[in-house]
């Protein structure tokens, strides 16, 4: 369960750019629900995001996970946590274009020294899962859009994640690409986990598989 | 003034040590003074950030101190051809007042680098980073004995005149010396022989009972009885000659290099055994390391006594 | 302690990233590698020379005695043997004709010694070559033996069987080539040439009475500095040197020589790093992102520092190791064209000699000392700096 306790983010604080990103604002996740985050971009749902993947810290407030305070942890942990909990799909993939699909997969792993045999397994489910073992050793700069995207979504999960965020997914595809991944998340979501969606892409509004639905409006929740 | 490879390189080293060190240093005051790890403002993100400087810095010193002690050891034997007299590093370290002070103090800033690098691991092994202040607070206090080894290196190599002559290991340990070393040999070598094995006895005992404290005593004490017992005793034995009484001859290649495995093992041992004392939370692998090292010299500084007498039939 | 396994994954991935910038790290490798070289190099020369010479010196005579006036070298009394010789524990006492003369036309130094047959020799040497050789004509006909590298000079300056040394007084004096030698080490054998006492004087325009200075044999040597004591005592305008101080000096010059250059060639070094290293090491945008991305999918700061470390140590010992090798291929089998004139000195006879090969696990580790932490310590700061860029600004 993800519980944000009256959180406010300022950027530039005390500076003559100071944005307030979020506003004092007060959101609880369950477990196992599909969020999708409305609002125009610079609303302030990527916040809310990075706050969650604990990739930000908030300026007040608290950000409570499982009951475990991750708006503290000092760097090193909040890293585990995110390597252990959180699977990011980022609106620009963020992969590394010159490493193979294999690799950029098992990124995550790396540093947590995994036993070989286990990471191959995983590896292998993951890829099947999301169809992009045919690829497995190009390298990701030569993949189209599409396939980007299915390495940043199986890059998400081979940690097997509680929890997975998506920043914007369907900015950059088409809509034959969107309705795909409007499909996956389907899929996605039979799998128990809680998966929060930031987009204002009109294609999500209507979902019948979705819990719910929050509307940000500067930096503020309606 | 000693202008040989090896010195020019200890120093240019000593310089980076200095460099660093000296931001490690800055950073940790500042970092004594202001971490407050329940705060959410920059400063405090910023100090986090700076504290992993600070720990890399450490880290690197300490990982280069090691085996540049080593080599700093070498380097003593080395110089010994250039001085009248000595033939071992003996007689270099003897050749200043400054020798014998600096070569104390090395070996305790390597035991006080490898403490502060097992603090810090357990530091961070921990949410709260509860250590943090004390680390750093820690660290101001090693920097200067730190600075103070620099100092005196430095002072001990531009001092060591080569026209000089010097004694060599033979006169310093001996039996005649006037020196307070002379006074290891009025003790009867029984006696420091059964201390030796009974203070490795009280470690063992100690360990089954995981007796914190008594064990990091009895590590604290081993360190000083091994030392004396290794000259009085020990040292004669790898010599095969009862009157060479030199901690340093051992280190050359004439004896396979055997000091280096010797003093080594002593080092990590007792390290570890005052590793378990000082650290909150008992770490089990430390008592083993501690445990294990230890009887390794003691295993390995008493078969040389044995061999000889299987080999000879008597006693030196 | 680190009592983690070692993370191959980390180490393989470190190995991949410095693959994936080939150019940037080829370029750092290359440069290190020839610093490395270059430094390896000059020890090795130094061991060798130093090596080599220790040979000489050991064959040199215990207790040189020189007469000093004007605080400078000058002819000593032939005499000053009788007094020396009256001393407790002095085997030998010889006196010795030799100096340098200066060729104009090849603008070298050639040493010239003079022997006497039927005198007990100070060097094994020449006892051998007196064996040899038939000094009997030698004296008769004013002929002299060289070594090997000096009948090259005269041969290539157009001398074949004979010599004209020119006296102090200006006339000549022809002295016949009566044979080539060899002797135990080769910086001697080029260097010397050697002729009766009597010839040798008259080149010099010395005194018959006189002689360059006194060679003392003691039998014991630890008697050396006692008898030292007494030569000075009884003759206080005479300067003694023992082959001790010889062989002090020459290890000093050496270690001053190559310690100099070090001191300027080390902070060069560090210098150089810190500027290519600052330019070069990412905050390029690309490793930015990349370390961006990875601290997004949950790399510690830690782990990033880690992966920066093993890259550098990788590239730096690679270099290292590869600049060694180097180093000993230039030395040993090429020779050392252009370094080796650092120690030798110009106003020696250019020796072709031959340098040894001499395995020092010294100086390999003083030259890893010297390279690989210095590098790395050159990537602290920029590596830290890259590993704690704000995770949050990189990615979106």
């Amino acid at each position: 369960m993800i519980v944000l306790k009256n959180v406010t983010k300022v950027f530039e604080q005390n500076q003559n750019n100071q944005v307030i990103a979020l506003d004092n604002i007060n959101l609880q996740f369950n477990e196992g629900e599909l969020i999708i985050l409305k609002g125009v971009s610079g609303s302030g749902k990527s916040t809310i995001l990075s706050l969650i993947a604990a990739l930000s810290k908030p300026t007040s407030g608290e950000v409570i996970v499982d009951s475990k305070r991750i708006s503290k942890l000092p760097d090193n942990f909040a890293s585990i946590y995110r390597r252990d909990n959180i699977g990011f799909i980022f609106q620009k993939y963020n992969l590394i274009p010159t490493l193979s699909v294999k690799d950029n997969i098992a990124l995550p792993q790396i540093p947590s020294n995994p036993d070989e045999q286990e990471l191959q397994k995983s590896l292998s489910n993951v890829m099947k899962r999301f169809k992009i073992s045919h690829k497995k050793d190009t390298i990701v700069k030569n993949l189209s859009g599409g396939e980007q995207q299915r390495v940043a979504i199986a890059r998400a999960h081979i940690n097997n994640p509680k929890i997975i965020i998506a920043d914007e997914p369907t900015a950059n595809l088409d809509e034959k690409l969107s309705l795909h991944f409007i499909d996956m998340l389907k899929e996605l979501k039979n799998s128990n986990k809680t998966i929060i969606v930031a987009t204002h892409d009109p294609l999500f509004f209507n979902l019948d598989f979705v819990d719910r639905f929050v509307e940000i409006h500067n930096g503020k929740i309606n | 003034m000693l202008l040989s490879p090896e010195v020019l390189s200890l120093f240019i080293l000593n310089l980076i040590f200095l460099f660093f060190g000296m931001i490690a240093f800055l950073l940790s005051i500042k970092i004594f003074l202001k971490w407050d790890i329940n705060s959410t403002t920059n400063i405090q993100y910023t100090l986090e950030k700076q504290s992993f400087l600070t720990a890399t810095i450490i880290k690197y010193i300490f990982m280069i101190k090691l085996p540049l002690f080593l080599y700093f050891i070498f380097t003593l034997d080395k110089i010994s051809s250039l001085l009248t007299g000595a033939m071992c590093a003996a007689g270099v370290v003897d050749a200043t007042s400054y020798g014998t002070y600096l070569l104390v103090i090395k070996v305790i800033n390597l035991y006080l680098f490898g403490f502060w690098l097992t603090l810090h691991y357990s530091d961070i092994k921990d949410e709260n980073l509860p250590y943090t202040k004390l680390k750093f607070g820690l660290f101001i206090i090693i920097f200067f004995i730190f600075i103070f080894e620099i100092i005196l290196e430095s002072i001990m190599f531009s001092s060591i005149d080569i026209s000089k002559m010097v004694d060599c290991c033979g006169t310093l340990y001996s039996s005649t010396s006037s020196s307070y070393i002379s006074n290891i040999f009025l003790i009867d070598s029984k006696i420091i022989l059964s201390l030796f094995y009974t203070n490795y006895f009280a470690i063992v005992v100690f360990y089954i009972f995981k007796k914190k404290f008594l064990f990091t005593l009895a590590n604290l004490s081993f360190i000083i009885i091994s030392i004396i017992s290794l000259i009085s005793f020990f040292g004669t034995y790898i010599y095969e000659l009862p009157t060479h009484h030199c901690p340093f001859c051992f280190l050359q290649k004439d004896y396979y290099y055997v000091g280096y495995m010797i003093y080594s093992l002593l080092f990590i041992g007792t390290f570890n055994g005052l590793v378990v004392g000082f650290m909150g939370k008992t770490n089990y692998v430390d008592y083993k390391l501690s445990l294990l090292f230890n009887s390794l010299y003691v295993i390995i500084v008493s078969i040389y006594p044995v061999i000889y007498f299987l080999k000879n039939g008597v006693w030196l | 302690m680190i009592k983690n396994k070692l993370n191959l994954y980390l180490l393989q991935y470190a190995i991949n990233s410095i693959l994936r910038q080939k150019a940037k790290n080829l370029f750092i490798g290359i440069i290190l590698m020839l610093l490395v070289s270059i430094l390896t190099s000059v020890f090795l020369i130094s061991n060798s020379i130093k090596y080599e010479l220790s040979l000489t010196v050991d064959a040199l005579p215990q207790i040189i005695v020189q007469k000093i006036k004007a605080g400078r070298v000058c002819d000593i009394d032939a005499n000053v043997v009788d007094g020396i010789l009256e001393f407790n524990g002095v085997t030998d006492a010889i006196t010795r004709v030799w100096g340098y003369y200066y060729f104009e036309n090849a603008k070298v130094n050639f040493t010239v010694v003079g022997i006497e047959q039927f005198e007990k020799q100070y060097k094994d040497n020449f006892e051998n070559i007196v064996k040899k050789f038939d000094f009997d004509t030698l004296e008769a006909n004013s002929s002299m033996l060289v070594g090997a590298g000096i009948k090259k000079i005269m041969t290539q300056n157009y001398y074949n069987n004979y010599f004209n040394f020119v006296k102090t007084d200006g006339s000549f004096k022809k002295v016949y080539i009566g044979g080539v030698f060899d002797s135990s080490t080769q910086l001697e054998s080029n260097d010397i040439i050697i002729l009766s006492k009597d010839d040798a004087r008259e080149i010099f325009g010395m005194d018959e009475d006189k002689a360059t200075d006194i060679v003392v044999k003691v039998a014991n040597p630890k008697e050396i500095k006692i008898i030292t004591q007494k030569i000075t005592s009884k003759y206080p305008d005479v300067r003694v040197i023992t082959n001790e101080d010889l062989k002090l000096s020459y290890e000093n010059i050496f270690n001053y020589k190559s310690g100099v250059f070090l001191a300027i060639f080390s902070i060069s070094l560090f210098t150089f790093f810190m500027i290519v290293y600052d330019k070069m090491s990412g905050l390029s945008s690309e490793e930015k992102k990349e370390i961006g991305i990875l601290k997004a999918v949950g790399w510690t700061i830690d782990d990033v520092l880690k992966n920066k470390f093993y890259e550098s140590f990788i590239v730096s010992f690679i270099a290292y190791l590869v600049g060694v090798i180097l180093a000993f291929g230039f030395v040993y089998i090429l020779q050392a064209p252009l370094l080796r004139d650092i120690f030798e000195g110009y106003s020696q006879l250019r020796t072709t000699f031959e340098l040894p090969f001499v395995f020092d696990f010294q100086t390999l580790f003083l030259v890893f000392f010297l390279s690989v932490p210095i590098y790395i310590s050159a990537t602290i700061i920029p590596s830290w700096k890259i590993a704690t860029l704000e995770t949050d600004e990189i990615i979106r």
